[in-house]
């Protein structure tokens, strides 16, 4: 950018182009080298686990422990490739994976990426209504609240620690009793829509709002003592407009950073609450799936939510230069 | 369970001893069609029941009884067993058995089809049977085939409606077998389209209909307006009143309850025990207590120290399991003392239901007379330097649940009085079934369940290892040839005095010799809203049945 700008001359097409397409091209192979980091561990810890996966995959059917006859445990190894040399294997499922192709579950012998597809709207809908609702909430605790000593503001930022720390299962199985059981506000189960989404992604919320709040709270702190505050306050500007219109958007980039790690974290635990409020979802997925060790749908839950955890990432380096110019100059 | 049906037994032409008669069970079910009571009926009809179920299978179709539960909604039997034990009719009519024990003829109730049109008649049954017993990993049924494969010898169709069954050896408990769920008979036309179809839309001739699989949420199963092949043991004949049934899953406790108490569900499966006397208060409770074996300790007689006799009486009697299975499960699970088989079994032999009480002097006294004397510095009893170390695995979170896992705690606190030192060591589920920690060398106990209906389960868990292939259901590894012996002869013995007298015997043995410890059973309990009437608990498997059910009006 600054050797753009010393040139007198405009920059010509082939500039623009290589400008454009070298950060792209190296986040573009970043991004499938993480992809197939992540494939190949999977793979490995699904295949190095203790225990012979034809009798697993025999057992889980019949519901029961037996001891199959090697006769038997030829024809799953056979079925499923299990009988070939671990690196051929391996390069079986690489190839599947470049073609889009995930296998298909052992238990359901239906294919994982129909399964997935199957269950990544409800938990997209629940990771960014949780998302959106921890930021409201911890937007509106932080901004009257932060650089204030009073009694309430401390028992606020008290509360976010508290918040911050409490597990999801633990919030959700209160606010469900609470809310959905004694109080009658919301119904018990789930569902799909708006009134059944709100119990659990408020039970991810509170934890992530209080995180949130805690990292905007000490950058809002430092902002408040700036010289353009001050002078914004000289100007005549209510409290509220300084603290809204001025320090926040300066506060909130820490928290934009956080963000891209927290979609991670709301994916893990939507594992725990798609479980606890009944919501379908690929939590509730991964868990069975784990549970049951169906290793094509174990990998292909996890290369789908590393594929989401990218995109997230991407979205919050792209987020940062609106939010903040300088970064964009810099 | 013969008997009783061999009272009414009348001649038939072919075979004679023991043709089994359905006369009354037809009459029976006639009448309730053509009385009066037509007009009750219609009032029945309607509405649609909203379930929550616990645990959501993977495939509609498979051996597990979480799956077997839905199975009984879509799929018939070819006979059915009452909670006393009886044979009695479902899609056969009517049976007769040879002389020689060895030659079943069932006859097929006519104009019985599956839900996609399929004839249901005896070639259809033929075809079940073949998948059943194939070598085929995507056909066979693992558990059936467990019971009755060494047994089948040829099961053909000589006329349209008509089974024959040969088997090589006499097996007294095949019909009770036979009425399992996983012995459902499905649609030819639908199996023939692979495992994937047959898991997500199972075709049979049962009061429901599998309409929809929506993953991670429900299960849609709508009525089948032209049901006619109910059991007998069914409160009515026809199709079901109800239109239909939304089977969710609600694996959280405090959901599945929650959802009752708010009235989003109609009925629930297994009421969590902090719920268990609040829920008799507010809803309708039924509860069974299902046969087979119930959890119970076994312990490796394979090494030491367990295979010392004395050392396992005195593990038996060192800890108050009556007292901690009513703490743990808070009274709404029995005690099971007699771990050979559940109490509910008709065979439990009651004369163990007191055996191994609390006894500390008494295993005390046992462990000094097998040698174990000196005591460590944390008091934990050894012998030849050897500590008394039992670890006991388990597969938490499925086949023993959290309040399971207390009980085995305070067995563990309370062992350690005696000086035994108890290492609790769970292990995840797919490890468990792909083998971990089930080797003989890696556990000293575990425990486990086998639900069945009757005392067939003692072959299951008691046949001595052969050819090399290790029985992975017998983990006490215990396996004395009398045993054996007296189980094999039960289960070809038709007389059933002589046949209950063996099983008794059989399980004099297991208990005697402390080759396992009963804990207690695995029940199923169904909480419904007060207006929901007749939903019935199947036996002994303990499948919930919505077949009879209806919503008062």
């Amino acid at each position: 950018m600054s050797a753009a700008g010393r040139s007198a001359l405009a920059p010509g097409p082939v500039v623009i182009w290589r400008r454009w397409l070298g950060p792209t091209v190296r986040r573009l192979l970043g991004a499938i080298a993480v992809f197939w980091a992540v494939a190949s561990f999977t793979f490995c810890i699904q295949a190095l686990l203790p225990g012979d996966r034809a009798e697993l995959i025999l057992n889980v059917a019949a519901g029961t422990f037996t001891q199959p006859t090697a006769a038997e445990l030829a024809k799953v190894n056979a079925k499923y490739g299990f009988d070939a040399p671990l690196v051929v294997q391996y390069l079986r499922y690489l190839g599947g994976l470049v073609q889009g192709d995930l296998g298909a579950s052992y238990q359901s012998h239906r294919p994982v990426l129909h399964i997935i597809a199957e269950q990544v709207p409800p938990t997209i809908g629940l990771t960014l209504s949780a998302l959106l609702l921890g930021w409201i909430i911890a937007i509106v605790l932080t901004v009257p609240t932060a650089g204030r000593h009073d009694p309430l503001s401390r028992a606020v930022a008290s509360f976010q620690v508290a918040a911050a720390v409490a597990p999801p299962y633990w919030i959700g199985s209160i606010l469900l009793v609470v809310l959905a059981v004694k109080l009658r506000l919301v119904p018990v189960e789930g569902g799909s829509g708006l009134s059944g989404v709100a119990l659990p992604a408020l039970a991810l919320a509170i934890p992530l709002s209080g995180f949130i709040g805690q990292v905007i709270r000490e950058e809002f702190a430092r902002v408040l003592d700036q010289p353009f505050v001050i002078s914004a306050r000289m100007r005549g500007m209510s409290d509220l407009g300084v603290r809204l219109l001025h320090v926040l958007r300066h506060a909130v980039l820490p928290g934009i950073t956080l963000s891209g790690w927290a979609l991670g974290a709301l994916f893990s635990g939507a594992a725990v609450i798609e479980t606890v409020f009944a919501r379908p979802g690929l939590g509730g997925l991964l868990v069975a799936a784990t549970s049951a060790r169906d290793v094509p749908l174990v990998t292909g839950i996890i290369v789908a939510s590393a594929g989401m955890y990218i995109i997230a990432n991407l979205l919050v380096d792209i987020a940062y230069p609106i939010i903040d110019p300088r970064i964009k100059a810099s | 369970m013969m008997s009783l049906s061999s009272n009414r037994a009348e001649p038939s032409p072919g075979y004679g001893r023991r043709s089994i008669s359905a006369g009354l069970f037809a009459a029976a079910a006639l009448c309730s069609i053509i009385t009066p009571a037509a007009a009750a009926e219609d009032d029945k009809r309607g509405g649609i029941i909203r379930y929550g179920h616990y645990q959501e299978p993977p495939c509609l179709y498979a051996g597990w009884v979480q799956a077997g539960y839905i199975q009984r909604q879509y799929a018939d039997n070819l006979v059915a067993r009452t909670h006393d034990g009886q044979i009695v009719p479902w899609l056969a009519t009517d049976w007769s058995i040879s002389e020689d024990n060895l030659t079943y003829v069932f006859k097929i109730k006519p104009g019985v089809t599956f839900h996609d049109g399929t004839v249901l008649d005896a070639k259809a049954i033929v075809t079940n049977f073949e998948r059943w017993l194939s070598n085929d990993p995507d056909k066979v049924n693992r558990n059936g085939k467990l019971y009755i494969g060494e047994y089948i010898r040829s099961v053909t169709a000589p006329e349209p409606l008509t089974l024959k069954i040969e088997l090589a050896r006499p097996y007294q408990p095949f019909l009770t077998v036979l009425s399992t769920y996983f012995f459902g008979i499905l649609s030819p036309t639908a199996l023939e389209r692979g495992p994937k179809e047959l898991c997500e839309h199972p075709v049979g001739s049962g009061p429901f209909a599998v309409e929809t699989w929506n993953h991670g949420q429900n299960v849609i199963l709508k009525r089948n307006p032209n049901y006619n092949s109910a059991p007998a043991t069914a409160k009515h004949q026809g199709p079901a009143y109800v239109d239909g049934i939304v089977w969710k899953f609600l694996k959280d406790s405090t959901v599945r309850y929650g959802s009752l108490v708010a009235g989003e569900s109609d009925a629930i499966y297994d009421i969590p025990a902090v719920d268990w006397a609040d829920a008799q208060k507010r809803f309708k409770v039924i509860q069974d207590i299902t046969g087979g074996t119930p959890t119970r300790l076994q312990l490796n007689t394979a090494r030491p120290p367990f295979d010392d006799v004395r050392v396992r009486r005195a593990f038996a009697y060192v800890a108050e399991r009556r007292k901690a299975v009513e703490v743990s499960f808070q009274g709404s699970i029995p005690f099971n003392a007699n771990g050979a088989l559940s109490i509910s079994t008709p065979e439990h032999l009651k004369d163990l239901a007191d055996s191994y009480p609390y006894d500390p002097d008494r295993a005390n006294r046992l462990l000094d007379d097998a040698g174990w004397t000196a005591r460590s510095r944390d008091g934990i009893r050894t012998k030849d330097g050897k500590r008394l170390t039992v670890r006991l695995l388990y597969a938490g979170g499925s086949l023993i649940t959290p309040d399971g896992v207390s009980v085995l705690q305070i067995l563990q606190d309370q062992a350690r009085s005696a000086g035994f030192d108890i290492v609790l060591k769970p292990i995840p589920q797919a490890d468990w079934f792909a083998g971990k920690g089930r080797g003989i060398d890696d556990y000293e106990a575990q425990p486990a369940y086998w639900v069945a209906s009757s005392a067939e389960i003692l072959k299951i868990s008691w046949r001595p290892d052969q050819n090399g292939v290790i029985n992975a259901n017998n983990a006490s590894r215990f396996q004395p040839p009398e045993l054996w012996t007296l189980i094999e002869e039960a289960d070809r013995t038709f007389d059933d005095k002589v046949r209950l007298r063996l099983y008794e015997d059989a399980q004099r043995v297991i208990v005697d010799n402390a080759a396992v410890v009963g804990l207690f059973p695995l029940t199923v309990s169904i909480a419904s809203q007060p207006k929901l009437k007749d939903i019935w608990i199947s036996s002994r498997v303990s499948e919930p049945v919505f077949h009879d059910a209806y919503f008062e009006k």
